[in-house]
């Protein structure tokens, strides 16, 4: 036990330097990178020479989505374990709060971006399910005492066929996620959980979706959008895909308002978290990078005016938890 | 209000085992119901949802797409290009996709 202290001591340390050192170098890089990049950029792909950042390192584009698709392939086996240590289970309060905001009617259909997993997904069919039994109770309570006519209509008509009329559309959820792994482990959760009809689950890129304009009632990406490259392209990709009047949602790691709060999150996301994923999941590196991506994304004011831009109306956010996750909410109109 | 609260928790969760229990029962039962109702042939053990293809298209023209049982891909016949179907899972990245030549089949990855 001695020796896994010593290691993680020794971790926290070289983890230290290595962003210290990754910040001195980026300052370096910046002051002496204009007339390189101008150069470059006649010469070599677009994607190459343009950078984003990775965690707090930076990095071209094109390695940005690789070395995010190697983080969520290595740690989709433990992904729901992780979220229920890491949050203490309030993850899932976050995403009841979703659910319930988005407040889904039956024979809606939702995709489900990043929804590796499918927690959002199945939530929403459970929440469509359940209604339709408690709509169904409440007219099965009424018929308790039907009119003499209503009971002279229900000899001839079969109850079977009323009922088919009322499920015509049935409530559909679809997920898609870059990575084959998390939609793996989301399927066979999906079938131990008993869940086959109404969900499916494709493979596809958030900034450029496999489905035809104007097909989805409710969008919904659930921490999944700061892992994106180009976050304005996948907002374009969600107005397209939304039919008029649909909503897009989106639950998201943000800024936490009050200062004493930051300060004693901040402590736990550094401390704590990257020692839970080696100890839980084996890998310190991909919680390194969840906590420093959090940081690196836009704040609430900052991110409700991208989905502005991207065209979607009546924006607002709700904040959870004193602003650690903010809910954001659009409309196409 | 509290004993109102802690009742129904009770009864949710009481529901929520009896469902589990009734539904892993029902596990069983499922599988041959499947088999029955797709026809289609499909290579490995999951068939593919076509009703899918009522709003998936390919991601780089935005054209519907046509389901090819035999190799078990999506084909987009303008563009040339198969898209693979893993464990009844469409893969939907182009550059997962395999590029059709015009007479034999041989699999190349586009750039």
């Amino acid at each position: 036990m001695a020796a896994s202290i010593r290691l993680l001591a020794r971790r926290i340390v070289r983890d230290a330097f290595r962003t210290i050192n990754s910040s001195v170098s980026v300052r370096i890089v910046s002051s002496s990178c204009p007339s390189n990049l101008s150069a470059c950029r006649c010469f070599s792909d677009g994607a190459a020479d343009k950078s984003t950042h990775f965690g707090f390192e930076t990095v071209s584009e094109g390695e940005k989505a690789e070395r995010v698709y190697k983080v969520f392939e290595s740690v989709a086996q433990k992904y729901d374990v992780m979220n229920d240590a890491m949050s203490l289970g309030v993850h899932r309060l976050w995403k009841d709060m979703l659910l319930h905001v988005m407040n889904p009617q039956p024979g809606i259909r939702l995709l489900d971006v990043a929804g590796g997993t499918g927690d959002i997904s199945l939530r929403f069919l459970n929440y469509v399910r359940s209604q339709q039994e408690r709509v169904a109770r409440r007219t099965a309570r009424a018929n308790q005492t039907p009119s003499w006519q209503e009971i002279s209509t229900s000899y001839t008509t079969p109850t079977e066929g009323i009922e088919m009329e009322t499920e015509a559309r049935e409530s559909r959820a679809v997920v898609c996620d870059i990575n084959k792994e998390m939609l793996k482990v989301g399927k066979q959760k999906a079938e131990s959980m008993g869940v086959s009809s109404g969900l499916s689950w494709v493979v596809g890129d958030a900034e450029e979706l496999p489905f035809d304009d104007d097909q989805f009632d409710v969008y919904t990406i659930a921490f999944g959008i700061r892992n994106v490259t180009h976050i304005d392209l996948a907002l374009q990709e969600a107005v397209r895909v939304l039919k008029p009047g649909g909503r897009f949602m989106c639950l998201e790691f943000s800024k936490v308002t009050n200062p004493l709060l930051a300060r004693l999150y901040d402590a736990y996301s550094f401390q704590m978290i990257p020692v839970l994923g080696e100890v839980i999941a084996g890998d310190w590196k991909s919680y390194q990078y969840l906590v420093e991506s959090i940081r690196k994304f836009p704040d609430q004011e900052t991110f409700k005016q991208m989905i502005e831009d991207a065209g979607l109306f009546s924006v607002r956010y709700h904040n959870l938890t004193g602003g650690v996750v903010a809910l954001h909410s659009g409309f196409k109109l | 209000m509290f004993q109102n609260a802690l009742r129904r928790l009770c009864n949710e969760t009481l529901r929520f085992q009896t469902t589990v229990k009734y539904v892993n029962f029902l596990r069983g039962v499922r599988p041959l119901s499947v088999s029955a109702r797709h026809l289609t042939d499909v290579k490995d053990a999951l068939p593919f949802d076509t009703s899918l293809l009522e709003f998936l298209v390919c991601p780089l023209s935005k054209k519907q797409l046509r389901y090819e049982e035999k190799t078990n891909e999506l084909i987009n016949e303008e563009l040339g290009i198969a898209y693979p179907i893993i464990d009844g899972i469409p893969n939907m990245i182009p550059t997962d996709a395999r590029l059709i030549k015009n007479d034999p089949e041989t699999p190349v990855e586009p750039a």
